[in-house]
């Protein structure tokens, strides 16, 4: 019951899986943050991004803002989230032993999604916006999964270019690798975690805007972005923020090349099988962890 | 409160009564338990259900109630998942001792919450569970209400074969109601003499149907038979669109029928075929009195998960009325051997309490409305066929 594969079905799902494969970075880059800068593996960061898709949901309905300049918006309101997060709570277990943390993310977490049930109902909204596509040489480009593509990559790209070149940037790499140096160094160590952790939210609130132009929103639609992240971050290495890219892409295109040579039920498992893999032979990820 | 108590003990005693032949209703009411999806994938569907459950019961209390006692509703949120169902009939019943349980939403959540209600011998009309095989595994407590699982895509299927299509492509959800819906429609298009050219199961919950439809435009079918649930109808209708699939006809099993279907996909949801227990405009005793009450209650349109679970719970009530009881046993007697017509359609079961009787209809998406167009005794119009291409719209 299979069909002959032709090489324009293996470019169309190549473009799939880049396009798919651009977010994930963006989305997964936050946790890599914050874990290469606290070693917190936040776990609420996927229902961070949910509240992101939210903002642009009500900019979208409520304000009528086109959805892709919300993405600004989203990003910002939910840096200040995260920075009340941080302050309130996450700072509280930073230096605490790593189980601490998975429970505290993991509470936040489960407020937030009943926090967002309560608030916003669990029925599927949409931002019907833009649908179709262009068709390109015979391959299919979805309009709304391609503009997205765009704004991750310029996202992204602005996030690296922050890291590399500015003070606070190289602060917070600075802090990643090494707590107590940075700290001798005058670095205000507090400060850059609070900052990291707006980041990362912001990171993961611009995946939610851009995923609600996609896909249909509700209160549950994060979960499976924190395991997602999870899995990008570990491909990539740990705290290594190259690395997020590498692993965001590659996982990209596995899901949807096992969707395509086997089943779409298989491509999880294969992404799980190949996240096994690279742990036996390359534990440290990829690109290895921390070097940043 | 002691009080309270003591005035009315007093009172009862001034009265010369004794406090201790108080009639019926020192009983309590009766109280029916259920678990539903109100959270997670299933919650618009679940939500539904749980509106025609509670209407039902305010009906009944309005009409004095069941063997003249009150019944209440007692429900827990089962967030769309089996093992959660499970452990919320366990605590139903052992914990809360509650007298009689109703369905929960879903093939594969009943299938679980029928191990639970079978093996404390509760009686289990289950009104949202399509799937045959539920029904054959030689459970006696749990009763059937809506049409198969199997029979959904038929409507679809049937219309395509009359219009001359030869091929016919089935994609579905991994999980027992789309499995079933899916294996139906595979079965009756090989009947028909069609060729299937094409069929994948995808995960619950997936949203990314990029690879699937590159293969299903590469196998370029005259139909396309999506055995779905909400999410995922809406997901693989944008991206159809977006990757230019274009079946001649498109069709879909459950979320297609909600008005939310038609919200969320705008005039990309015209052409498409959807398959529905239910609707209000057909000819069924008592159809329109309840989408009136419905609409009024709850301030929005009932879908058939709504219509099912309100018939479910009247059907019960009324197999409790002719036992006179609300032992098991004797009221699965009457659920074996009633035949009934409700506001959505025929109830009659066969001895496995598999229904036999309720028919499923066929509508197509025309300018905004469901128009029903099969069978043909039922229609309310005619097709529009063939779909024409995205591009082309």
């Amino acid at each position: 019951m299979s069909v002959a594969l032709t090489p324009e079905m293996v470019g169309q799902v190549l473009i799939s899986g880049v396009l798919s494969g651009a977010l994930y970075a963006m989305v997964a880059l936050g946790l890599a943050l914050i874990f290469g800068v606290m070693r917190v593996i936040n776990i609420a960061h996927g229902p961070l991004l949910m509240l992101g898709a939210y903002v642009t949901y009500f900019l979208y309905s409520r304000a009528g803002l086109n959805p892709f300049l919300t993405v600004p918006i989203s990003m910002a309101v939910l840096f200040v989230v995260g920075l009340l997060l941080q302050r309130t709570l996450v700072f509280r277990v930073v230096n605490a032993p790593e189980l601490s943390s998975l429970l505290l993310t993991f509470g936040i977490s489960i407020a937030l999604v009943n926090l967002a049930q309560l608030a916003f109902t669990s029925d599927l909204r949409a931002v019907e916006y833009i649908t179709g596509s262009w068709i390109v040489g015979g391959l299919a480009l979805s309009k709304p999964r391609f503009i997205a593509f765009v704004f991750a990559t310029v996202v992204t790209a602005l996030a690296f270019v922050f890291l590399k070149s500015t003070r606070l940037g190289k602060a917070i790499r600075a802090t990643s690798q090494s707590r107590e140096v940075a700290m001798v160094c005058g670095i205000d160590v507090a400060r850059i975690h609070l900052l990291t952790f707006g980041l990362a939210s912001a990171l993961a609130a611009g995946g939610g805007a851009l995923l609600a132009v996609i896909v249909a929103i509700q209160p549950e639609m994060g979960g499976v972005w924190t395991f997602k992240s999870f899995l990008v971050i570990v491909l990539g290495g740990a705290g290594n923020y190259p690395g997020a890219l590498l692993g965001g892409l590659l996982l990209g295109l596995v899901e949807q090349l096992a969707s395509l040579f086997l089943t779409t039920q298989l491509s999880e498992v294969v992404a799980y099988v190949l996240l096994v893999l690279v742990l036996l032979v390359r534990p440290t990820g990829l690109l290895g962890g921390r070097q940043t | 409160m002691m009080v309270k108590a003591l005035t009315a003990c007093s009172l009862a005693l001034a009265l010369g009564l004794a406090v201790v032949s108080l009639p019926a209703d020192a009983q309590g009411p009766i109280r029916i338990g259920a678990s539903l999806s109100l959270t997670g994938t299933y919650a618009k569907l679940g939500k539904n259900q749980h509106e025609g459950y509670q209407l039902c019961i305010k009906d009944v209390n309005a009409k004095g109630g069941l063997l003249g006692r009150k019944v209440d509703l007692v429900v827990y949120d089962d967030q769309s998942t089996p093992p959660t169902a499970v452990r919320l009939y366990e605590k139903l019943i052992t914990e809360d001792k509650v007298d009689a349980v109703m369905g929960p939403y879903s093939s594969p959540v009943s299938e679980a919450a029928a191990n639970v209600t079978e093996k404390y011998k509760k009686v289990m009309v289950a009104p949202l569970a399509a799937t045959t095989s539920i029904f054959k595994k030689g459970r006696k407590y749990i009763f059937m209400v809506i049409s198969p699982a199997e029979g959904y895509l038929e409507g679809l299927v049937d219309m395509g074969a009359k219009r001359g299509l030869k091929t016919i492509a089935v994609v579905n959800e991994d999980t027992l109601f789309s499995k079933a819906a899916a294996a139906g429609a595979v079965e009756l298009a090989k009947k028909r003499g069609m060729q299937v050219v094409y069929q994948e199961a995808y995960p619950k919950g997936n949203t990314d149907f990029s690879a699937l439809l590159t293969k299903v435009r590469a196998a370029n079918p005259d139909i396309l038979a999506a055995a779905t649930y909400f999410d995922d109808a809406v997901a693989l209708t944008r991206q159809m669109k977006e990757l230019n699939v274009n079946p001649k006809m498109y069709g879909v099993t459950v979320g297609g029928d909600l008005p939310e279907f038609y919200d969320t996909l705008k005039q990309n949801a015209e052409f498409i075929y959807g398959a529905t227990q239910w609707e209000h405009t057909l000819p069924y005793p008592g159809n329109q009195e309840f989408f009136d009450a419905y609409k009024k209650e709850f301030a929005h349109e009932p879908s058939y998960h709504s219509a099912a679970g309100y018939a479910g719970c009247l059907i019960y009530a009324e197999a409790v009325k002719r036992a006179k009881s609300l032992d098991a046993d004797q009221v699965r007697d009457q659920l074996l051997k009633l035949e009934m017509k409700t506001l959505f359609g025929e109830y009659k079961v066969d001895a496995d309490g598999f229904q036999t009787a309720h028919k499923m209809v066929t509508f197509q998406w025309q300018g905004e409305k469901k128009v029903t167009v099969w069978p043909d005794e039922l229609a309310q119009g005619k097709p529009r066929f063939p779909t024409p291409p995205w591009t082309q719209r």
